[in-house]
């Protein structure tokens, strides 16, 4: 029998300091991942803990981590050349076939934008499978903002309409207020067909849905990603679950119709 | 597949496949599903029910689903139908006097339901308890949990008592070849069951063998059982249990004499294949390695009735609820299971009302008293240390009533599943509760775990990776890395065992209870919380609105 449950060598291709709280490990890698998929990562001394993709291409994949906690704290002692013991990918991805061909609103919350990043990347690659992409990312403030390079390369996309909001303050280039503040703007009652990504804290992700419908837009058109604490991430620890749902096994992406009938 | 010999997966799938023919009407996935079906080799007036179904499965054209639907409409819903020329397919109808429904047959089934714990599920379902798609799903469910005497007993009492009548009607009154021949094909089947389950029961296909060993006896057979067994049953270790008094808790014996089997166990059994904790792998540098097992020697383990129930329940997270994970497996496939005879209960005990006081699937069975040992041997492998015993007539009893009992409350719908969630009623127990885990720790059936590494010395990366039993009544259960926490109040960590024992795991993998009624939680709380005035205070407050406000 296979054990599923054994993490494998992977080595560090180099660390990317994002903000004074977050890096990025850029780690060998040469399967195939999913947009919104996760690994479970090997956290020096801790354990293990479920990370999202944040980035992929040719021969590696990105994670991008919050330095909080005891938890993640181990993680920051790697460096380029060392080994980080993963396994994965898990988790049913965001249903990209789906969006092609229409509008599609990705909204996301600080690390929220991790999940959703590789598939930003993908349709800021491949315009011609999108009609729109609006996309609104919001921050606690200039420190915390991440991907600074690619915010920019998403700005300038034709395709793409940006705002990228600062909670309490505003910079050039960032608007001030929550995601939330910002919903009204995307155009729902002009799309012919639209999907909406929703990704960040829970309480960012009930009150951004919330929004959305509000402006229009129709429950079953909406998908949330769930952060739960995973021990196994393959149905058997028991952190994830919701009522008779595990994330790790039918989540971490659930369509809002779904997941606002789940009751923690 | 179609029954092709009576091995049970193949008896289930029939049972499973003729309870959806009569549940609803054929569907498209259903049609293709059935026309590519490899029909097995049969006789008689099965091999006909074969032949005629495969007839119109092949000669069916692009209007199939809708000639279907209509016959299914007519024939089981007596659509249109003023004159009787129908085939109502529940037992009701065909046993009363009257030809109505929900009558005895109708009570009786559901009482035999309910004492299986088997309860409507959902909004799915809105048809009558003895609808035949409900008794062939029960006769599912019984060829892989119950007995064959229950089997048999059902089939006689029930499905055969009125099913020929029934496949008479659908031989009149169907338009098309197809419900004619489903017809056939589940009279013939039943048929065939009721004398393949009185050959099994009458005959004792059961292979068991019963002695009686006296106490002295025994000690050889446990030397000879040791060259190749583990022991495990539940032991006294004194001075160590709670409030000064002793322990009872599983550990290896060396002598018969050491099980204790008249006090219930404050730990569960699970602990002897999935440790508290548990060493999964090793870190070498760059290099991970998976921790062996340590010998191949098998494991003998003395259970009650409702510990073997809820090993079935371990078993299903474990290798049922995704991939299957190896550390369980390779320690569960080396325990044979000796039921310990469990006639009285103890106090807190509800396994009756949990459908958990029997249990059918164990090696060997066992009534111990001071003088000696009356075994029912089932496992071949166990025989011959037994056989020059004294042969008896002995097979285990069951206890029959608790003083308590389990309500589990009903909640059909995610509507409802959110008030439940939402009522005010948890709130008691944000102060109560001091999330020690204890009732976790006891329980049979909680299976949730952390992981655990273990690094050797600062310096270097070398170490090791375990796996130890984590409890939802644990402040930090849902603390993510990142600090985010799902549960916050012990209120809403109480309702989320209660809600996981009682609804969510029967809601997700269907037939039963998590629970299975052993009272070891109300046993342990430090703070006298009681599990069971907890579920069923629910259910009141359900039923009486109260809690809401």
């Amino acid at each position: 029998m296979e054990n599923i449950m054994l993490p494998e060598p992977h080595k560090i291709l180099s660390v990317l300091k994002e903000t004074k709280a977050e890096y990025t490990f850029r780690v060998e890698y040469h399967g195939e991942t999913r947009h919104g998929q996760f690994f479970q990562l090997s956290i020096p001394k801790v354990g293990e803990a479920p990370i999202s993709v944040s980035g992929s291409g040719d021969g590696y994949v990105e994670f991008t981590i919050r330095k909080v906690g005891r938890l993640t704290q181990g993680v920051f002692g790697l460096q380029s050349g060392d080994t980080l013991f993963m396994r994965g990918p898990y988790g049913k991805p965001f249903p990209v076939e789906q969006f092609k061909g229409k509008d599609l609103v990705v909204i996301c919350g600080g690390t929220g934008m991790a999940p959703v990043k590789t598939m930003l990347n993908h349709f800021c690659d491949h315009p011609e499978e999108i009609n729109s992409l609006h996309l609104i990312a919001g921050f606690k403030d200039m420190d915390c903002v991440l991907f600074t390079g690619e915010l920019e390369k998403f700005r300038a996309q034709e395709k793409f309409h940006t705002v990228y909001a600062l909670d309490n303050s505003s910079a050039p280039g960032f608007e001030a207020g929550m995601v939330t503040a910002h919903i009204p703007k995307v155009p729902f009652g002009e799309f012919a067909d639209y999907n909406v990504a929703i990704v960040g804290p829970p309480v960012m992700m009930r009150f951004a849905a919330l929004e959305c419908l509000k402006n229009g837009a129709a429950e079953d058109k909406i998908w949330v990603s769930f952060e739960r604490k995973m021990s196994c991430a393959l149905g058997k620890c028991g952190h994830c679950k919701i009522n008779e749902t595990y994330v790790c096994l039918e989540g971490p992406v659930f369509n809002y119709s779904f997941a606002k009938g789940l009751f923690d | 597949m179609m029954i092709s010999k009576l091995d049970n997966a193949s008896r289930g799938q029939m049972y499973a496949l003729l309870s959806r023919l009569y549940r609803a009407e054929v569907d498209g996935e259903l049609l293709d599903a059935l026309k590519a079906l490899a029909l097995p080799q049969a006789e008689g007036a099965l091999a006909e029910g074969y032949a005629l179904l495969k007839n119109y499965l092949d000669s069916c054209g692009e209007n199939a689903l809708e000639e279907l639907a209509v016959d299914y409409a007519n024939l089981f819903l007596a659509a249109g139908s003023a004159d009787g020329a129908a085939a109502i397919p529940c037992e009701s109808v065909y046993t009363s006097p009257k030809r109505i429904f929900m009558q005895d047959a109708w009570e009786d089934v559901s009482r035999r339901y309910a004492g299986k714990g088997l309860g409507r599920d959902g909004a799915v379902n809105d048809l009558h308890e003895d609808h035949l798609a409900l008794e062939l799903e029960f006769m599912t469910w019984l060829v892989e949990h119950g007995s064959p005497e229950e089997q048999a007993d059902f089939l006689s009492t029930h499905l055969l008592d009125w099913v020929p009548a029934f496949a008479a009607d659908i031989e009149k009154y169907a338009r098309w070849d197809f419900y004619k021949a489903v017809g056939r094909i589940t009279a013939a089947f039943l048929a065939l069951e009721g004398e393949f389950l009185s050959t099994l029961v009458s005959g004792g296909a059961r292979q068991s063998r019963s002695f009686s060993v006296r106490a002295d006896r025994m000690a050889p057979i446990f030397t000879r059982l040791k060259e190749k067994y583990r022991i495990f049953a539940p032991k006294r270790f004194p001075g160590r249990g709670p409030k000064g008094g002793d322990l009872i808790r599983y550990g290896r014996i060396d002598a018969i004499t050491d099980v204790v089997y008249n006090e219930k166990a404050h730990f569960s059994a699970k602990e002897v294949f999935y440790p508290v904790s548990q060493t999964m792998l090793y870190f070498n540098g760059d290099h991970c390695t998976e921790k062996e097992l340590e010998d191949d020697k098998g494991i003998l383990l003395f259970v009650r009735p409702c510990d073997i129930n809820a090993i079935r329940r371990l078993d299903q997270i474990f290798l049922h609820n995704g991939q299957p994970d190896l550390y369980y497996a390779r320690m569960r496939e080396k325990v044979k299971l000796i039921l310990l005879e469990c006639r009285e209960g103890f106090e807190n005990c509800f396994c009756v009302s949990m459908g958990s006081n029997v249990a059918w699937d164990y090696a060997a069975a066992v009534r111990i008293d001071d003088i000696c040992a009356l075994t029912e041997i089932c496992d071949e492998e166990l025989l011959p240390y037994f056989q020059d015993e004294v042969p008896i007539e002995f097979a285990p009893e069951f206890v029959e009533e608790n003083r308590r009992a389990a309500r589990p409350p009903r909640i059909d719908s995610r509507e409802r599943l959110g008030q439940v969630c939402q009522l005010d009623y948890w709130n008691q127990f944000d102060d109560g509760c001091i999330a020690c885990g204890g009732c976790n720790t006891v329980c049979p059936t909680c299976s949730c775990f952390d992981t655990v590494d273990i690094i050797y010395n600062e310096t270097s990366r070398d170490g090791e990776r375990r796996r130890v039993w984590s409890s939802c009544m644990l402040r930090d259960f849902t603390q993510t890395a990142g600090g985010g926490m799902a549960r916050k109040t012990q209120g809403a960590n109480m309702r989320f065992k209660v809600l996981h024992k009682m609804y969510d795991y029967k809601a997700r993998f269907g037939v039963e209870h998590m629970c299975v009624g052993c009272g070891r939680c109300i046993d342990r709380c430090p703070k006298g919380i009681d599990y069971l005035d907890a579920v069923n205070g629910l259910t009141d407050a359900l039923a009486g609105g109260k809690g809401d406000g």
